[in-house]
């Protein structure tokens, strides 16, 4: 899964905090090699793979709109939100100096072919959204901050309800 | 004294108390949709009472949930007092917008209650009650269930 990088990193912190905590005591006098590395707190690295499904929620968007520009009004409404999903994700992650996010999800979403067609189009998006509804759910079981769980939850119910949406654009009324 | 027992306590009573609230909007709900029901025809009626029962389904949930905690569920009341007048289908539909939401904040503070296996469900909760609003509004919101205050302002650049 793409969430691995991210999920080492985590843990190889997680140690190096350990070791750093077990040494501290006996070391006497001698300056610490390195400076302090940032405290992971238990959800970053959960946080960090839900940003970047959304942002792999807004290349494929972004994707469909160059190539299909009479689907914006269905699916410019829908871009702008998930833009709003990834700016309050990106505000609950302090990144340390340095680290950057896995690009893997993006890069896949940016390489993704757009299917032919107006009706294949909005199933591709509907089934991202439903995908990504239910990751989210998902994931909530791991997550130690309640605010950061609401915030999950609540995109997971707008990504839901934009999957709803496409739904009935794409269904012949 | 606050010991683990003493924490374990404390979340079980956030957990009954947020199912109560989830409890208390199924019913405003219930009740909301009797009224906008009498306002509407044809599909929109079969729409709204396709959610009436929905909610019905969710309450009976919610109840049985409390019960095996050994919680009592909270009765409805008789009546709710409306947000506004409903006199037409366009305000029965306001109605229904505004009862979805109110559902949708309620298992909010379910998905924060920090018990561990009601996330889920009040996660799934939320996108039912999202899905719903979405029929009637004809479009979707970015945050269902949150309020304004709690996101934070787009950074100054």
């Amino acid at each position: 899964m793409a969430a691995d990088p991210t999920r080492r990193r985590v843990l190889a912190a997680s140690a190096l905090m350990l070791t750093a905590a077990g040494t501290a005591g006996c070391a006497s006098g001698q300056a610490w090699p390195w400076a302090r590395p940032p405290v992971p707190a238990p959800d970053v690295g959960l946080l960090r793979s839900v940003i970047a499904a959304e942002d792999a929620m807004v290349s494929r968007y972004t994707r469909v709109l160059s190539v299909r520009p009479a689907l914006a009004a269905t699916v410019s409404p829908l871009l702008r939100q998930h833009q709003q999903h990834l700016a309050q994700l990106r505000e609950r992650l302090v990144v340390p100096a340095g680290a950057r996010p896995s690009p893997t999800m993006t890069a896949r979403a940016r390489q993704a072919q757009v299917p032919a067609g107006r009706i294949a189009v909005l199933a591709y998006l509907r089934r991202a959204e439903s995908d990504q509804a239910a990751f989210l759910v998902r994931a909530l079981a791991t997550v130690a901050t309640p605010s950061l769980a609401q915030l999950m939850a609540s995109i997971s119910a707008s990504e839901a309800a934009h999957a709803a949406l496409l739904r009935s654009a794409g269904s012949p009324r | 004294m606050t010991g683990p027992g003493g924490a374990a306590r404390g979340r079980k009573a956030a957990g009954n108390a947020a199912l109560q609230g989830a409890l208390a909007a199924e019913n405003a709900a219930i009740f909301g949709y009797g009224v906008a029901g009498a306002y509407l025809i044809g599909r929109q009626r079969a729409t709204a009472t396709a959610y009436w029962n929905e909610h019905r389904s969710a309450r009976d949930t919610l109840a049985g949930l409390l019960r095996a905690r050994g919680e009592q569920p909270a009765a409805a009341a008789e009546a709710y007092k409306l947000p506004f007048g409903v006199h037409s289908a366009a305000e029965a539909v306001r109605l229904a917008i505004f009862l979805e939401n109110g559902v949708t904040a309620a298992y909010l503070g379910l998905v924060g209650a920090g018990d561990a296996g009601l996330r889920a469900f009040g996660a799934r909760a939320m996108q039912d009650a999202a899905i719903r609003a979405t029929s009637w509004r004809g479009s979707t919101l970015a945050f269902p269930g949150m309020p304004a205050a709690r996101l934070s302002p787009p950074r100054a650049r």
